[in-house]
């Protein structure tokens, strides 16, 4: 075993632990040092892996997509590297790897389950293939960062043809993303649910891709699930909606949610919608790649995201939900989520415009907060870097708040004075900080 | 004479919502509507897609949003059709604002890479693709109101505007072409600007402005009632103060 590799492991490890330590997630960090100390670490590394290689892109899901996948594959007995935090780009992708390694720099796994930034698949790609691609959708997110989604699918495209022989598992119900695997020559399978499910109709969103990448003409829509996913046809030439491997029928959601595909009937206790499409993905991928993911709906049951999404809290009497809202597709899913539970709530905010965030905020004004306007919201507050703009965003959808820069404050008055249920939305780099003020409270004020 | 806003209407005309719609216009419609609704002005949007028709006589300010590039060729197509009306609805004084995209196109050309995109041609002003993008935070002086001016800015293209007026000086960021010191232009009623984010719900003084000169342009002078601007107020000088040390 080369010394620099086995270096660059206790390196990455050691400076893991003392980011822990401190409080901080150090993931990325850990992933630099290595890659700084034996460049070619993760190459060598996937390499070592027994199986096949995953990732999973695409704008929204990508997170909870490939923690499923992990998590499935490790239920049917199999050992697993995933990134699980979320750490999708070059320097965490390496993270997962090395730090998965034993103390003489080896690695033993049969599958590795990696989410990837889609920007960064450019420098993941020229390192190593994937076997196989999920991807979830395509969305307006952070266009100081990624510009125009056309930019984002034309980086997909390049990396996509230059792993031929990778296959594809991707969401039939997005024009984007199906006309993405049409135009690559890579094999590719899709997921997705042939009925209406909720009545999205009237709705306002944003749609992307509203006319046809082949020839211009504007898309025809049988229904829409939600944003531009749906089942699409052009008007003028052959593109469509492809058949769908994956099917889900009878969804329900609600309370929980349940399904049906192929013989089996899944049955998840989370809520949103579009965890349907988060489940699918995964049991598509799986299946896919020759796993019988007999243990499934066991898996689900004791998946128990510790990362922000729709994760839940307890401190004194109230209860709490934590969720990551990040683009406006995502964000009226959100608000989808937070009005199917019909009970009296309050609502925190939390809105940054790090670099991480993007530092436009300007897609704030194109996500449905009017839906808010509701009897069932006992109040909302605003909060984190940009809480004035998102004020003056309610504003003008005649919904007052209250203002409250740091989050903590925030989230004591409401424990105080709150109506005993709270949901708390963020932005990405509000996530960590909000979860660690939130675990903290429910450890002093259990 | 003073008159009486209360029996006032005014009507939006929201141009090419499906094709351009990048950087959160809604907010410039909601911005406009709601400063009407609340001094009892009434107000409605009429939202334009690529197939419809427009009727500019029926129009009291047209709003023109920003698109990707791919976006805004398709959109190009359809103006062509518009262009001698949409020339006669701006030298008569009709009100207009047009941002990122939009702005580009109020132009004689927009000079990419890939080809030239033809204008409307309603402004004497031209457009050609520069090496970076310019994006960041920005915060101009203008003219048209006391307060800066703050937005964000997000474009390839550099945009010239001859001896027309500019919307303002830019205090940070980079404006039309990086390099003059000012961004956006004004002429007659006509705001082009690169200023998202959306551009007018922390600039009230603009949105005002507009709707005083649509108003001004329906019913003659008249002073518009003030509004409780303290949270408009308070998101510009954060952003300004941020900006500027």
């Amino acid at each position: 075993m080369n010394i620099r590799r086995i270096l660059a492991v206790w390196t990455a490890k050691a400076a893991c632990g003392i980011c822990r330590h401190m409080g901080r997630q150090g993931v990325t960090w850990a992933g630099k040092l290595a890659l700084m100390i034996y460049p070619p670490i993760l190459q060598e590394m996937a390499g070592e892996i027994q199986k096949k290689i995953f990732i999973v892109c695409g704008t929204n899901g990508k997170t909870t997509t490939n923690n499923l996948l992990c998590a499935a594959l490790e239920s049917e007995g199999e050992t697993v590297i995933c990134n699980r935090t979320g750490s999708n780009m070059l320097n965490g992708v390496a993270a997962a790897f090395v730090l998965a390694a034993d103390i003489r720099g080896r690695i033993c796994a049969d599958y590795a389950c990696i989410e990837v930034d889609e920007a960064s698949t450019r420098h993941i790609f020229p390192r190593f293939h994937p076997d196989y691609m999920v991807l979830t959708n395509l969305f307006r997110d952070q266009l100081d960062r990624y510009g125009e989604i056309d930019i984002t699918m034309d980086i997909l495209k390049e990396v996509i043809r230059s792993a031929p022989h990778m296959e594809l598992i991707v969401n039939g119900d997005d024009a984007l993303s199906a006309c993405l695997a049409m135009e690559c020559q890579n094999p590719w399978i899709t997921y997705g649910i042939s009925e209406p499910v909720t009545d999205a109709s009237d709705d306002k969103e944003m749609r992307e891709g509203r006319f046809c990448r082949k020839c211009g003409a504007r898309l025809v829509y049988r229904f829409y699930h939600y944003s531009q996913l749906g089942d699409y046809a052009c008007p003028q030439c052959s593109f469509a909606r492809p058949p769908i491997d994956y099917d889900a029928r009878e969804v329900q959601v609600g309370g929980q949610l349940s399904f049906a595909v192929g013989r089996e009937r899944i049955v998840a206790n989370y809520r949103g919608f579009y965890n349907v499409y988060n489940i699918l993905a995964a049991y598509a991928a799986g299946k896919h790649a020759g796993l019988t993911l007999k243990n499934f709906n066991r898996m689900l049951k004791d998946f128990h995201p510790e990362n922000g999404r729709m994760e839940q809290f307890r401190i004194q009497n109230t209860g709490i939900i934590l969720n990551l809202a990040k683009n406006p597709a995502g964000f009226n899913q959100n608000i989808s989520a937070v009005m199917a539970d019909q009970t009296q709530k309050d609502l925190i905010i939390v809105i940054n415009d790090n670099d991480q965030d993007g530092t436009d905020v300007s897609w704030l004004w194109d996500v449905d907060f009017d839906r808010f306007a509701s009897e069932q919201i006992h109040s909302i507050t605003v909060s984190g870097i940009r809480c004035q703009d998102m004020r003056l965003r309610l504003k003008y959808a005649d919904i007052p708040s209250y203002l409250e820069g740091d989050v903590e404050n925030a989230i004591l008055a409401r424990l105080t004075d709150g109506c005993g249920n709270l949901y708390v939305l963020v932005n990405y780099t509000a996530l960590f900080s909000t979860r660690n003020i939130l675990k903290k409270l429910e450890e002093i004020r259990p | 004479m003073k008159q009486h806003t209360q029996t006032m209407q005014l009507t939006i005309g929201h141009l090419y919502p499906d094709l351009l719609n990048l950087y959160g216009d809604r907010g410039n419609i909601a911005c406009l509507m709601k400063r009407c609704q609340w001094r009892g002005i009434g107000a409605s949007t009429i939202e334009f897609e690529s197939e419809d028709t427009v009727d500019f006589k029926k129009l009291d300010i047209v709003l023109l949003g920003g698109g990707s590039d791919r976006e805004q060729i398709l959109v190009c197509r359809k103006l062509k059709k518009i262009q001698a009306d949409f020339k006669t609805y701006v030298e008569d004084n009709g009100v207009v604002l047009a941002v990122c995209g939009g702005y580009q196109l109020l132009g004689k050309y927009y000079e990419t890479r890939e080809g030239t995109i033809e204008g409307l041609n309603l402004v004497d002003l031209y457009t050609k693709q520069g090496k970076d993008r310019l994006i960041d935070n920005i915060v101009l002086q203008s003219p048209l109101c006391s307060m800066p001016v703050v937005g964000f800015e997000n474009h390839g293209g550099r945009t010239f505007i001859n001896n027309n007026r500019p919307l303002g000086k830019v205090l940070y960021g980079s404006g039309n072409d990086g390099e003059s010191g000012y961004e956006g232009v004004i002429y007659k009623n006509v705001i082009g600007t690169y200023l998202h984010g959306p551009l007018l719900p922390k600039n009230p003084q603009l949105c005002d402005y507009l709707i005083q000169k649509a108003l001004e342009r329906k019913y003659g002078s008249l002073k518009l009632p003030p509004l409780d601007d303290s949270q408009e107020q308070e998101a510009n000088t954060y952003m300004v103060q941020r900006l500027i040390k």
